[in-house]
């Protein structure tokens, strides 16, 4: 399963895709950098304007001479207070446009993939991707970035000052660096698997719940209660025990910080002590040089504490990067209006090596004609719809539609339409209009109309304003279904294929709805799949497939007439239905 | 609820405030140090005092470091213990026989509530550490400050919170602005999402262009949002930044000019300083512990709502005994019901035909219980089924809804998950014999066996959450066998084969009628391959009993029953 998840980006491939995306705002990364260091350097001058104070207390010299640098540590707040602000918001909006290029990159990539490969990946590999690897690098950018630009500046820059100090103070400081670059190391290495686990967990918990919950009257009808009970506590146990070991982690971390926080500390005193001996500084320098090591906690514990999140965000970026450098899918060649008919020549087809599901298929449908695909479940049919329609290629043998392959036909031309439904959250005329973004609300009617959809859609709370899809209000099986139809026939293709576009409806609503297919493929050439023989009686020609071929073909009256097995399934159907339409 | 979860974990909560507290001290105490150690060692010039001072230090870093690491051990573990025991016990409410819980909410929400509200009721236990711990580490350092001189110490004491509530002023209108915008820049990810979710859709008609320029929209407006928040916020900082700076040249100031006039010594002048930063720190952690408190109480009133939700239905104790399955509906009324009577025989098998599937929906909730009908009754065996014990009555009447779902596990698990034989997770092996066989005749009554057959790893072939893995025609059959294994005296199976071919629902009306014979077994259905089945049909309209007999005979005399199953 895993070589077919969609692909990852090599660390080298990442870095270059990040700094394609940064280039155009070159100017603003340089701006916002030397803001951001001026306003650093500006609040450096806190702590040698508080030693001059400790200075100037000691030779108890004139007040006045205190007020003065006070007032100049209030122009250092102010200044630093002003460039911070500037500062900070030049580089969220750095980040914040660069991540927003990179999404909507991404997400065009990603509905471009061809779907043989996001269907082998799963579709959980690219939902994933969209929904958690997004918000893991915009959580990154809007906190960790600042902060972490913030504190690297600060830490650098206070080492320089107290270098400037004296540069022994420089190098009592860096006594405390070797314990923090291995507890670094020691935290990275663990935390990365740890958070990892801890990702998948929280997943499985996630799963487990809403799994739970949906079919809560499932569980309770079959008596599944307590297994299910069960499920869900050990799955909040893994998460609960993966979540303590994070902590432990996390403490271990922060006590080894401790222990360099005390060693430089205690070097930067000693050093102090020493050289106000040697008359090298004065007290108030060394005080200056205890308060910079002292303000360095929190950048330096800042700074360590975010590269799990960097770790993290890194991770994502490179699954993204992964996806946004697959090649843009064909420009495609469109279909003409006048000659769409399908010839289909020689067709096998295996999903896995060795096991044919389709043998030596040989179809044609002229334009404008209306072929009914007809066959027990696993013969074929939906196999070959998809071959048809363009979704995946064939092992052997081929499809052209209108002398054209289907696979480098353009996004427009062929439509599909499965049992596999989606209302897409938002207004119920936006939905429409992804099938034709220029349509009027006229055409949406229309549209709707003509599937018998109108009526109700009118009554929605807000007619064709209500917000429908996840979050929004909820259509049933048919609604949903005609609400694919309308799309459809917005979309105005000269090929369609219906892959048992009725099934999920229920037998009241499916008869309904086969009034509107008829009516929406109306004019197209068309490839039916249907389970109903009721829609196969209307079609204009009736393909029937049995194990992966093509046994009889012929008109309704042709091939009820005959012996062969469509005549069978049709009596074992309509005897069912008493007297028959 | 909320103090409940509490005091559940008192004593990790009492041990984590101890140890916190011993922290805070710790902290409090290192600028206080910093300023000793300057005074004795550098001031004075004295290595020994220097290295006195330094021994003390490390003495109060160990301290610190290891009261912290406890005290956050602790507090860890009683919100996630606390937040542990929430979930399991709103899960189990959740799925109590009574029902009545998840009504009115949605699915999502009620896995966030378990997740994430019960995490923050959680929380509050850590929260209350937090607040113990700041409030020592705030003790100790104006106990100090007044020490070394009262006005500095009252100067600090007053101007710090005083800091904070302007500051808190500033950002208040700021981070209800920036929240709002915040939630409008997740909604694009939720719209990537849903797009993703729909992508075979958009791409049977070749709309991935439109739905790629509608995101780009999308995300367009939500960077302009965020764009708005960030650059709030980073305004924000900044003038924390000057008014901090300002505190902090105040005390520098006041504590300068005491320190020149000999009021203080140099090495207090340190301390005051770095104690005034220091004391910034635990005055802020207060507004955390607030907004986590609001968080939690709001939190413990949305799980609150879901442990008292009433019940649907009330189960009554009742002795266990064997069932014939006699089933007998008297002047049911319920829903769109209006006094429904039916008597069916045990063993029989019985077709219920609707004209409006809200007859249908209200007869399979009063069937299985989930509801009890505002008039009239169920009986089974000649007991209503509110003098019943819930259990016992949905052993006794299964009630297979259209709509059943799916969960994780192979196929062979979900098949058997309630036919009573033990499965063995690592072998997929049946215990009992007997129940092995009910499985596999079910199976094959099903038409499950053609799925089996064309799935990679056959019967343990992993099925994902609520079945996605699996077609919609393979996930009714599949669901149709589970039903069928769990041999119950009355199955009550709600239109089981809308996505299977007519070759196969011919197949499985069949293998439904020998599975179950002699077993009463009700189908709703307007499916006329699983009516041909039936002993009897009943046609419902408009909530009553409008026609009864043979199928056959009423496809040829009744019209409106004709209109009802044939096309």
């Amino acid at each position: 399963m895993n070589e077919s998840l969609l692909p990852v980006a090599a660390p080298a491939r990442t870095r270059a895709a990040v700094a394609e995306l940064l280039r155009p705002h070159r100017a603003l990364a340089l701006t916002a950098f030397a803001v951001m260091t001026g306003s650093t350097a500006v609040g450096l001058l806190v702590q040698p304007l508080l030693g001059r104070i400790v200075d100037l207390a000691a030779e108890h010299g004139s007040v006045d001479a205190i007020t003065t640098t006070v007032a100049l540590l209030v122009a250092v707040a102010v200044a630093q207070g002003i460039t911070a602000g500037l500062g900070l918001s030049l580089i969220s909006r750095l980040g914040e446009t660069t991540l927003a290029r990179l999404r909507e990159q991404f997400v065009e990539r990603a509905l471009g993939l061809p779907l043989e490969r996001v269907e082998k990946a799963g579709a959980g590999d690219l939902t994933a991707r969209v929904t958690a690897d997004v918000s893991l690098i915009a959580d990154a950018v809007r906190s960790a970035l600042p902060e972490l630009a913030r504190s690297l500046l600060t830490i650098v820059l206070t080492l320089g000052a107290l270098a400037l100090l004296d540069w022994r103070f420089l190098l009592a400081a860096l006594l405390a660096v070797p314990v923090q670059v291995l507890t670094a190391r020691w935290y990275v290495t663990r935390a990365v698997p740890l958070y990892a686990a801890q990702r998948v967990a929280a997943g499985a918990q996630q799963q487990q719940l809403l799994d739970t919950v949906a079919g809560s009257s499932t569980v309770r009808a079959f008596r599944l209660e307590r297994e299910h009970s069960e499920r869900v506590t050990e799955r909040s146990r893994s998460v609960v025990e993966l979540t303590m070991r994070g902590v432990r982690l996390v403490l271990g971390f922060y006590s080894r910080l401790h222990i360099a926080e005390y060693i430089g500390l205690a070097a930067v005193l000693t050093t102090g002590y020493w050289l106000v001996r040697q008359d090298s500084a004065s007290i108030g320098t060394a005080t200056a040089a205890a308060l910079y090591f002292h303000s360095l906690f929190t950048p330096v514990n800042a700074a360590l504490a975010l590269l799990d999140d960097a770790q993290a965000a890194t991770a994502g970026l490179a699954r993204l990067v992964g996806v946004t450098d697959q090649p843009p899918p064909p420009a495609g060649r469109s279909v003409g209006a006048g000659d769409v008919d399908v010839t289909v020549r020689g067709l096998s087809h295996a999903y896995r090596p060795g096991q044919l599901v389709l043998r030596d298929v040989n179809l044609t449908i002229r334009h404008g004609e209306r072929v009914a695909l007809v066959g027990a479940s696993g013969a074929g049919k939906t196999t070959l719809a998809r071959l048809v329609a363009g979704i995946q290629a064939p092992t052997a043998g081929s499809v052209l539609v209108g002398g054209v392959p289907p696979t480098a036909l353009g996004p427009t031309g062929v439509a599909l339409i499965t049992q596999e439904t989606h209302v897409f959250a938002g207004p119920l005329s936006d939905d429409l209009r992804l099938a034709r973004p220029d349509a009027t609300d006229d055409e949406l009617r229309a549209a709707l109309d003509s599937v018998d959809a109108l009526d109700w859609a009118e009554a929605l709370p807000d007619g064709l304003a209500t917000v429908v899809g996840n979050g929004g209000h909820r259509l049933d099986g048919a609604r949903t279904q005609a609400l694919a139809l309308a799309r459809l026939i917005l979309a105005d293709p000269s090929l369609v294929i219906l892959d048992e576009a009725t099934a999920e409806a229920g037998s009241a609503g499916a008869r309904a709805l086969e009034k509107a297919v008829t009516r929406a493929v109306d004019g197209r050439t068309a490839l039916i799949v249907a389970h109903r023989l009721s829609q196969a009686a209307v079609a204009d020609r009736i393909v029937v497939m049995e194990s992966g071929r093509v046994v009889e073909t012929g008109t309704h009256d042709e091939l009820r007439a005959g012996q062969g097995p469509y005549a069978a399934l049709w009596e074992a159907w309509s005897d069912t239905r008493g007297s028959g339409p | 609820m909320l103090w409940g979860a509490v005091v559940g974990q008192r004593r990790d909560i009492a041990l984590g405030a101890l140890l916190g507290m011993g922290h805070q001290t710790g902290e409090a105490l290192v600028p206080v140090l910093i300023g000793v150690a300057v005074d004795r060692g550098i001031v004075d010039g004295d290595a020994a005092g220097l290295l006195l001072w330094l021994g003390v230090l490390a003495v109060v870093y160990v301290g610190l470091s290891f009261s912290w690491r406890g005290s956050a051990r602790a507090g860890e573990r009683a919100s996630v213990v606390a937040a542990h025991l929430l979930r399991t016990r709103l899960v189990g409410r959740l799925l109590a026989p009574e029902g009545g819980a998840e009504d009115g909410r949605l699915h999502g929400e009620l896995a966030n509530t378990a997740t994430e509200d019960a995490r923050r009721v959680g929380g509050v236990a850590m929260a209350i550490i937090v607040a113990v711990a700041s409030a020592a580490g705030l003790v100790v350092g104006a106990v100090v400050l007044l020490l070394m001189s009262v006005p500095l110490g009252l100067l600090v004491l007053f101007g710090a919170p005083l800091l904070l509530w302007l500051g808190h002023l500033l950002s208040k209108p700021l981070e209800r602005r920036s929240e709002t915008e915040q939630e409008r820049a997740a909604r694009a990810s939720g719209v990537a999402a849903d797009l993703v979710a729909g992508l075979r859709v958009l791409k049977g008609i070749g709309a991935e262009p439109a739905a790629a320029a509608r995101y780009r929209r999308i995300s367009q407006g939500a960077l302009t949002a965020t764009l708005r928040a960030a650059r709030a916020e980073a305004w924000q900082s900044g003038v924390l930044t000057i008014l901090t700076g300002a505190f902090l040249a105040l005390v520098a100031l006041v504590g300068g000019r005491l320190a020149a006039r000999g009021d203080i010594g140099l090495g207090e002048l340190v301390s005051s300083v770095a104690l005034a930063l220091f004391l910034i720190g635990p005055l802020s952690e207060f507004s955390w512990v607030n907004a986590e408190l609001a968080q939690g109480r709001a939190s413990a009133a949305r799980i609150a709502a879901i442990l008292d939700a009433p019940p649907a239905v009330r189960s009554t104790p009742s002795e266990r005994r064997p069932f014939e399955g006699r089933l007998r509906l008297r002047g049911l009324s319920y829903g769109s019901l209006r006094g429904v009577d039916l008597d069916i025989a045990p063993g029989e098998t019985v077709g219920v035909v609707t004209t409006d599937p809200a007859d249908a929906a209200a007869l399979l909730h009063c069937l299985g219980r989930r509801a009890d009908p505002d008039k009239g009754a169920v009986e089974l065996d000649g007991t209503e089924l509110p003098a019943l014990d819930l259990a016992q009555v949905r052993t006794a009447i299964l009630v297979a809804e259209h709509d059943a779902d799916l969960f994780e596990g192979t196929v062979l698990e979900n098949v058997t998950a309630a036919s009573g034989g033990q499965v063995t997770a690592a072998s997929g092996q049946h215990v009992s014999a007997a129940s092995g066989e009910q499985v596999s005749a079910a199976i094959t009554a099903s038409g499950t066996d053609e799925v089996v057959r064309t799935l990679p790893d056959g019967a343990d072939t992993p099925v994902t959450a609520r079945g996605r893995s699996l077609s919609g025609g393979q996930r009714q059959r599949v669901a149709l066998a589970r039903a069928l294994a769990a041999d119950a005296p009355v199955l009550v199976v709600h239109e089981p084969t809308t996505a299977v071919d007519s070759v196969t629902e011919v197949r499985i009306a069949a293998g439904i009628r020998d599975l179950r014979r002699g077993r009463t077994t009700v189908l709703v259905t307007n499916s006329p391959a699983l009516l041909a089945v039936t002993d009897r049909v009943l046609l419902l309209d408009e909530g009553r009993v409008a026609a009864a007999g043979d199928h056959e005979r009423l496809v040829h005399e009744h019209a409106d029953y004709r209109a009802a199953v044939v096309t």
